[in-house]
């Protein structure tokens, strides 16, 4: 097997591979900036230098020529090279920074270079936390500069697009954004400009970066020249939780981190999965960080006389089970939603065959033409596969407007029908319709009972995607009911960790008054003596994966240790529609 | 301003793209043929350039602005590169410009009000041996400069006339 010399061990390898990322894929480190393993490689930033050398083969016999001590003879390039450009051979033998001074002293010069006309500004600098500008000028660059003469002075607080701006003066031209916008969204918005010290990125006259996918650039970016017009200067890096997530405004299930800070979630950023979004998500998924913190339903409420009143959750429970006993369980109509999780899905489900009620049915979200064939799809809902491979009975539009009109009593899973025109707010007013809702919407207004539940920010619970592939969230933020510390799930920050209750920056006032569906529904089931009870959206999976067949196999930990498991197809989805 | 391309510009943009095998190494030579119709690639033209070749608009500038010799806003008839590098500094680059700018009534870097002339500060122009020095619109260079000389050249260029070409000969070595 071909074999490569990294500071003196040896590594064998199979394949193709460039340096840097091999290097990186060995747990070692090299410093760099432009280098990205989704795009192409530029090298332009120079600081992944590293001493290579390949050895000598006498050309007749094919051996390796060796010296007096029974070495091999290394023949080193006559520079310095960059890593992440040059592709590993058989038999190399590379000296990064960790044993060579040369190349030590080589990042070391190179970092001086590129902080020459870098401002000082970390202190109230976006990236400062997270930049790979400060973390290796830290490690490898030198203690101070030798440049006595001012700074290049470029634009500063350039609005690149609605949603992009531009610190020209941080800029490293690295042209991570260019290729992004070149290579990867392909709308060709961005380009460096000007030469010498005096060029940054920047779009063409007259035009704004208004790509879909523009805030991806703000990631990649080494530095803080590109930063979010939304989260700047929202919060430090270093204060927030970071918690794997699973994108829910469309069916694609992008994988992202929710960034939180005493219970709100600041910011959205993608989470890498080769199979699904690679580095990247648009920027519409980042938007939703408000679903989860504004608007949102705290505590239950009931119409009372035409208006809705704030209830308990005793009185919404009692209410809600009170009118469930009125029904015949035939006259009960369960609305599923593929805006909801596969836990809630299965749970409402369980409930409804437990009523002896008709099985759910559910419509899914779909605009035609809204996708474009990389992360932006048709459906606007998370779950619209899970819907279908539990086996919920899938209706048009019309035909759910026809079965609502139809019924005497409704509950609906977090769909907002009304708003999305499935059916007018005139005909869940007939039915006593029951709304879980996670955000105050146009459906929630006019129904009879609302309750609250948690939204993806708040419960670990699974989305099957587009491509039949199942992933799951993990909660960030707190509600009323729960906390960080007992769960050992969810994250923990500094100022999680060490605040307590009487700091002011800890307030109770992010934690929703809501509740997971299938705690809410293990409560009326007690109410109504069905046998059915979940504590956690685990306990509801393990129980999906032995009753349903499309999720044999399906656990938190099995997708949690491959980023997501792909459904198979079974034949009994067929038999059902 | 709408800008357009004539008939012939069209034609050579043809052949300048049929010369290399991506579109794009033709960004530099159309990029001159809009200069030579319009005098200088203001956005506008940039754009012009870039959906000719189908290219995308931010390329085409990012390409435009890393070159000086594209002027990027209007220039006059003339543009007057006056060099002003260490070589031409010492034997009086300066005092040429402060001449220059005097007798135009101009800074550098502004065009007169008939649009006849503007004056560039520049540096090096590779001609230290003839210092001081300017160059005529990207073309011409006028070398050994003194006020007379820059005077004649103002009227030589006034009257529609090229100036002269310098045949400077090499200096002798001596070889030992």
């Amino acid at each position: 097997m071909p074999e490569v010399f990294i500071d003196g061990k040896r590594y064998e390898y199979e394949g193709d591979h460039q340096l840097l990322q091999f290097i990186l894929d060995q747990g070692l480190e090299v410093p760099f900036f432009c280098y990205h393993p989704s795009m192409s490689i530029p090298a332009n930033c120079r600081q992944c230098m590293v001493k290579v050398g390949q050895p000598v083969k006498d050309r007749e016999s094919g051996e390796y020529e060796l010296d007096e001590n029974g070495d091999r003879v290394i023949r080193w390039f006559p520079k310095l090279q960059t890593s992440c450009n040059i592709k590993v051979a058989d038999g190399m033998v590379v000296h990064t920074q960790e044993t060579d001074e040369l190349v030590e002293r080589a990042q070391k010069d190179t970092l001086e270079f590129i902080l020459a006309n870098h401002p000082l500004d970390c202190p109230i600098c976006d990236q400062a936390g997270e930049c790979p500008l400060q973390i290796q000028t830290y490690k490898y660059g030198p203690e101070g500069s030798r440049f006595e003469v001012k700074k290049v002075h470029k634009p500063k607080r350039v609005q690149l697009g609605p949603r992009v701006i531009l610190d020209a003066e941080r800029c490293i031209n690295c042209t991570r954004c260019v290729r992004f916008t070149d290579e990867i969204s392909e709308t060709h918005q961005l380009t460096i400009v000007s030469r010498g010290d005096k060029n940054y990125p920047t779009t063409a006259p007259g035009t704004e970066f208004d790509d879909n996918y523009s805030l991806n650039t703000v990631d990649i970016c080494p530095v803080g020249a590109l930063t979010s017009a939304d989260f700047r200067f929202k919060a430090r890096v270093w204060e927030m939780n970071q918690t794997p997530s699973i994108d829910i405004t469309n069916g694609k299930g992008t994988n992202i981190d929710l960034w939180t800070r005493d219970n709100l979630v600041l910011r959205i950023t993608p989470r890498f999965n080769e199979d699904v979004n690679d580095h990247w998500m648009p920027d519409e998924g980042r938007e939703a960080y408000r679903v989860f913190n504004e608007n949102r339903v705290s505590k239950p409420a009931q119409n009372l006389d035409g208006e809705q009143v704030k209830s308990s959750w005793n009185n919404a429970l009692l209410t809600l089970a009170e009118k469930i006993e009125e029904h015949d369980g035939k006259e009960v109509l369960f609305v599923g939603s593929p805006h909801a999780s596969v836990e809630e899905n299965y749970v409402l489900m369980s409930v409804a065959n437990l009523l002896g009620a008709k099985n759910p049915v559910f419509t899914p979200h779909i605009e035609e033409g809204y996708g474009d064939g990389f992360l932006l799809t048709d459906d606007q809902a998370p779950n619209t596969n899970g819907c279908r491979a539990l086996g919920l009975d899938e209706l048009s539009a019309a035909d759910l407007k026809k079965e609502i009109t139809g019924a005497k009593m409704v509950v609906l899973l977090n769909d907002q029908l009304v708003d999305r025109n499935v059916v007018s707010a005139k005909d869940i007013e007939t039915p006593f319709t029951t709304v879980f809702a996670t955000n105050h919407s146009e459906t929630s207004k006019v129904a009879d009972l609302v309750i609250p539940i948690t939204t993806a920010a708040e419960h670990a619970a699974s989305y099957v995607n587009v491509d039949n592939r199942a992933q799951r969230t993990v909660a960030a933020k707190e509600t009323k009911y729960t906390n960080r510390r007992l769960d050992i799930e969810m994250s923990e920050g500094r100022l999680d960790r060490y605040g307590t209750s009487f700091d002011n920056w800890v307030t109770e006032d992010n934690k929703v008054d809501c509740m997971p569906f299938w705690n809410f529904t293990s409560q009326l089931a007690d109410r109504l003596g069905l046998d059915l009870s979940y504590d956690t959206g685990r306990d509801v999976m393990n129980e999906i994966s032995e009753k349903v067949p499309a999720f044999k196999g399906v656990s938190y930990s099995e997708m949690d240790a491959n980023s997501g498991i792909v459904l198979e197809e079974t034949s009994d989805k067929t038999v059902k529609s | 301003m709408a800008y357009e391309f004539t008939e012939e510009d069209l034609q050579e943009i043809e052949k300048i793209k049929a010369k290399y095998p991506e579109v794009k190494a033709a960004t530099l030579p159309v990029l001159w043929v809009a200069q030579n119709r319009f005098g200088h690639v203001e956005p506008d033209v940039q754009k012009l350039v870039a959906d000719t070749l189908g290219l995308p608009q931010a390329h085409v500038h990012g390409v435009a602005s890393f070159y000086t010799q594209y002027y990027k806003e209007k220039k006059g008839e003339h543009v007057l590169d006056v060099c002003t590098c260490l070589s031409c500094q010492l034997c009086g680059g300066y005092d040429i410009l402060e001449h220059l700018e005097n007798k135009l009534g101009i800074k550098a870097g502004e065009t007169t009000e008939d649009g006849k002339f503007s004056i560039q500060e520049v540096e090096c122009l590779g001609a230290c041996g003839y210092a001081p020095m300017l160059q005529v619109t990207n073309d011409q260079y006028v070398n050994n400069l003194t006020p007379e000389k820059v005077d004649d050249l103002i009227e030589t260029l006034k009257a529609g006339k090229e100036p002269e070409y310098d045949q400077i000969g090499m200096p002798l070595r001596k070889v030992k």
